[in-house]
């Protein structure tokens, strides 16, 4: 099927004096018809860039520089365009947003079907057959804009379903998808009789044994091997294996500072068409200390970022009270003292350089020289592996993420909110932001709705269990 | 490897016209600045300024057409939809064909600062003037003229911010000249 | 954000053809600019308010009068301003304040206003917006500017919401202790950030839709199927016919000529 030999791809550097460093690097894979293969690969090695190159819509859509061969089915990848493909080979994107295109789940689904001139009752019946087969029938006429971040993977998989192409390339699949859906896609994939390659950076065990081959995408190369060595591999790369709770430094001598939330409710809007009714969260006794790491732990849709956005001032609750040092505090000083690292970094970023946007931080700083100032952003530039000199909105996500965290920590807030920070960068990497942070003697609310990287990173753990947010001993 | 660019332009053109006039509609119905007169002026402006000096005629006129008068639509005032589409295009199209004076071909960026403000100033009376004569016919020229103060603000602001957002966006992300060719 | 124009409710509207309905409001707006008589401009409002009101509900159907409110308000007190050279009616002391033929035009300017109000806006409240789009495409639109129209429309909500947290985003990065109220000079200074932050946001998200369209099959060869139709109850034909009727007889009714 694919024919991969020599591939390496380079993005185009804007704005810096280095380039880029290659993110595929003389790669090789032979994908034969009727395979299964699960590709494992740490947060930003290339598995997407990969995918998108199997699928011919880069460097068609993203500059950058391409050597090497791919072929598919015998012919050249770029030989004609990617509507060529359709019918052939279908991506599922990590990020739906990235996919979708209609306002309504019916039309969606309909899309492709229509590009490739299906006839109408054809068509309809299979938009509606997809739609059952993924539980979305309620959902036809919704706009998926409003369906939850699973609901929209689902949409995605009933998409691919509809085309029932013979090949199909999955980035993240199980990504956002609850523990009934996961297994379905398993089963689904293992039903299929065509070719499937699974990207994943988590290694599921629910995996175990389904896949005919196994790779691992690190440095740029695909090694392959069975299924023990792969993992094993995968696991020294990303870090998975470390014990936080003896590392986390003892904070050094600084103000100490308490943030505590008692009595709080808060109206939790509807997030998707398919949710409840709105409830209220109520939160008796939420409480931080400078230093201390705690998670809020809850699946999604549960309430963590309404809870989160009250604690940082954005949102007002409709009763009780947050105290910063035993005073009440309104919300303007709330927004002051408690930074949030939203999910996506890119929210605040707009400056052409790391340099300008860590100084854009301190322009509110009037104590500091022009000499001092300069040296305080290089040194933060270091310390969260950043070059002054990049272009922020073109780095990887991973250094974004790496930006986001670092314009905070110049900013030294007593307390940080961050939102599912495990999601798009390696445990390592989150760990040490999470130390960085803490090390100017921040205490640390960490959103997350893995247990296990809570129950690793944390000291005390909040759960939200039917709309009340309560402190809970993690099983060990 | 490098696909003919005739192909190229028709979905990266189709997503750029839907991206931007969503961000027309979006500037129209909530970005709003509060203004010394009563009322406010929306940001609309300062999208289809920016539109036109980065990505040409064509782009400019079909974000702000588009753009405003589904803003019409959505916001309760139907009746304005095919007028704000006819004045708001035309407005993106003038301020963009004048900002472009002076710069070759393939490089809309590029717009030199004069001829961008000529044609924002153009896009300004386009603007004021269409409202004002839309407004005549339907209501009356004595009574259209009391939209005009406000009108000559929006688009003023649109021009001096669309000018400053533009270069901003332009530092801040390269990669939009590789969508300003098509 | 909800970019939704159209209102449930009841009523024969509701059944009339996207296509047919176009062409009907067209027809109408244009007839009202040329020469009708008062009375018609103003039996054409009444006749498509009590449409509105049938189908929406009252408060909903007072709504389009509550947003031109102001203007009408406006075209009022300048009417004395108008017709200046005429039989006066109202005068105080010796001054001519107001002319008859003022409030003659003033009559029929408003009549007229509200009347494209109404008819637009009860066209776009009983035509779902997917249904405008094939109306449009069945008169001409190109397959490509229809796809434009959709896509904004997906696309509206994610800026919105993005837009949103870019604010909030700004907000929290930009709060100082001990600020006090920002001046209006300090949240203007604001708004370069937030704006450059945003358009870059939707700009990123212009590759990737490329990609998506492409590889869901645009540039095909095959010629296009719809998943969705239109179909006129009665048949297009006789209810273009009627489209084509109603503006005609109304004309014959109501002309001054």
């Amino acid at each position: 099927m694919f024919e991969i030999s020599g591939l390496s791809f380079t993005y185009r550097a804007y704005g810096t004096a280095a380039e880029h460093a290659p993110v595929l690097c003389n790669l090789d894979l032979t994908v034969h018809e009727g395979q299964s293969i699960l590709i494992l690969g740490a947060p930003d090695s290339g598995k997407s860039t990969l995918a998108r190159i199997m699928c011919a819509l880069v460097p068609r859509f993203v500059e950058g520089d391409l050597e090497g061969s791919i072929t598919f089915q015998g012919e050249r990848i770029d030989s004609r365009g990617p509507w060529e493909l359709t019918d052939r080979c279908t991506l599922v994107a990590q990020n739906p947003q990235e996919q979708l295109l209609m306002t309504t789940c019916a039309d969606e689904v309909a899309f492709p079907l229509e590009s490739l001139g299906v006839r109408r009752e054809r068509l309809v019946s299979s938009v509606h057959s997809a739609l059952h087969r993924w539980e979305l029938d309620r959902m036809m006429e919704v706009n998926p804009q409003e369906l939850s971040g699973g609901e929209r993977k689902r949409l995605l998989l009933a998409v691919t379903d509809a085309i029932g192409a013979p090949v199909w390339v999955m980035d993240e699949p199980f990504d956002d998808l609850d523990e009934f859906w996961r297994a379905h896609l398993l089963s689904e994939i293992e039903k299929k009789e065509g070719t499937v390659i699974v990207f994943a950076s988590r290694y599921l065990e629910e995996f175990r044994g389904s896949f005919d081959a196994y790779y691992l995408l690190d440095q740029g190369v695909l090694t392959a091997g069975d299924e023990e060595a792969i993992v094993l591999a995968f696991d020294r790369v990303s870090d998975v294996q470390f014990s936080v709770k003896s590392t986390l430094e003892h904070v050094p001598e600084h103000d100490s500072h308490t943030l505590v939330a008692q009595n709080l409710s808060i109206v939790h809007p509807r997030r998707s068409v398919s949710s409840t009714e709105p409830f209220t969260l109520r939160t008796p006794d939420f409480r931080i200390a400078s230093g201390e790491v705690v998670a809020l732990v809850g699946p999604n849709g549960s309430g963590k970022s309404t809870l989160s956005r009250v604690l940082c001032g954005l949102d007002p609750s409709a009763t009780g009270s947050i105290s910063f040092d035993t005073a009440p505090c309104d919300r303007r000083m709330l927004r002051s003292r408690v930074g949030y690292l939203f999910q996506n970094p890119d929210f605040g970023i707009f400056l052409p350089t790391v340099r300008e946007e860590l100084g854009w931080s301190l322009r509110h700083v009037p104590a500091l020289a022009e000499e001092q100032r300069e040296q305080l952003i290089e040194k933060t530039a270091r310390l969260f592996h950043l070059s002054c000199e990049d272009n922020p909105t073109t780095m990887s996500y991973g250094a974004r993420k790496q930006l986001q965290a670092a314009v905070y920590y110049i900013l030294n807030r007593p307390f940080y909110i961050v939102d599912e920070l495990d999601s798009g960068v390696t445990y390592a990497a989150a760990f040490e932001i999470v130390s960085l942070l803490r090390s100017r003697g921040a205490g640390i609310v960490l959103i997350t709705h893995d247990s296990a990287f809570a129950r690793n990173i944390a000291e005390r753990t909040y759960t939200i269990d039917n709309g009340v947010v309560k402190e809970r001993r993690l099983n060990v | 490897m490098k696909s003919p660019v005739p192909e190229k332009m028709t979905a990266l053109r189709i997503a750029l016209m839907a991206v931007l006039t969503a961000v027309v509609v979006v500037f129209t119905l909530i970005v709003r600045v509060p203004t010394p007169i009563k009322g406010y002026i929306s940001l609309c402006d300062v999208v289809i300024t920016f539109a036109a000096f980065l990505f040409g005629p064509w782009v400019a006129a079909i974000a702000g057409g588009l753009g405003t008068g589904i803003a019409d639509l959505i916001g309760g005032y139907a009746q304005w939809a095919p007028l704000s589409f006819v004045i708001h295009g035309v407005q993106g199209m003038l301020i963009a064909l004048i900002a472009r004076v002076g710069v070759k071909q393939g490089v809309p960026g590029d717009a030199k600062l004069p001829a961008m403000i000529a044609g924002g100033v153009v896009g300004m009376i386009v603007m004021t003037g269409g409202y004002y004569l839309a407004g005549g016919v339907l209501y009356g020229f004595e009574a259209a003229l009391v939209e005009i103060p406000l009108n000559l603000m929006q688009s003023g602001v649109g021009l001096v911010l669309g000018i400053a957002v533009a270069k901003a966006v332009l530092k801040a992300y390269p990669p939009v000249r590789a969508l300003a060719i098509h | 954000m909800t970019t939704s124009t159209f209102v449930a409710g009841r009523g024969i509207v509701y059944l009339l053809d996207a296509r047919s309905k176009l062409l009907l409001v067209l027809l109408l707006c244009i007839e009202v600019f040329l020469p009708i008589s008062q009375i018609g401009l103003w039996v054409l409002f009444g006749g498509v308010f009590l449409l509105a009101w049938h189908a929406t509900g009252f408060k909903q159907a007072i709504q389009p009068i509550r947003s031109i409110a102001f203007i009408l308000v406006v075209m009022t007190l300048f009417s004395p301003l108008t017709d200046r050279d005429g039989t006066g009616l109202l005068f105080i002391g010796e001054r001519l304040i107001l002319t008859s033929e003022a409030v003659t035009n003033l009559s029929v300017l408003v009549a007229r206003f509200l009347s494209i109000t109404y008819l637009c806006t009860l066209y776009v409240w009983t035509t779902p917006m997917a249904d405008v789009n094939l109306a449009f495409r069945w008169y001409g639109l190109g397959y490509h500017a229809a796809l434009v129209l959709t896509l904004a429309f997906r696309f509206i909500p994610f800026i919105a919401d993005s837009f949103r947290m870019i604010q909030d985003s700004h907000a929290l990065r930009t709060s100082v202790e001990f600020e006090g109220r920002r001046s209006r000079r300090q949240r203007l200074a604001d708004i370069i950030p937030t704006v450059t932050a945003a358009l870059v946001f939707a700009l990123k998200s212009i590759p990737y839709t490329a990609m998506s369209l492409e590889h869901r099959g645009l540039g095909r060869r095959e010629k296009r199927s719809s998943f969705r139709q239109l179909k006129a109850r009665g048949g297009l034909f006789t209810q273009l016919l009627v489209s084509v009727m109603i503006p005609t007889v109304f004309w014959f009714l109501f002309t001054t000529l």
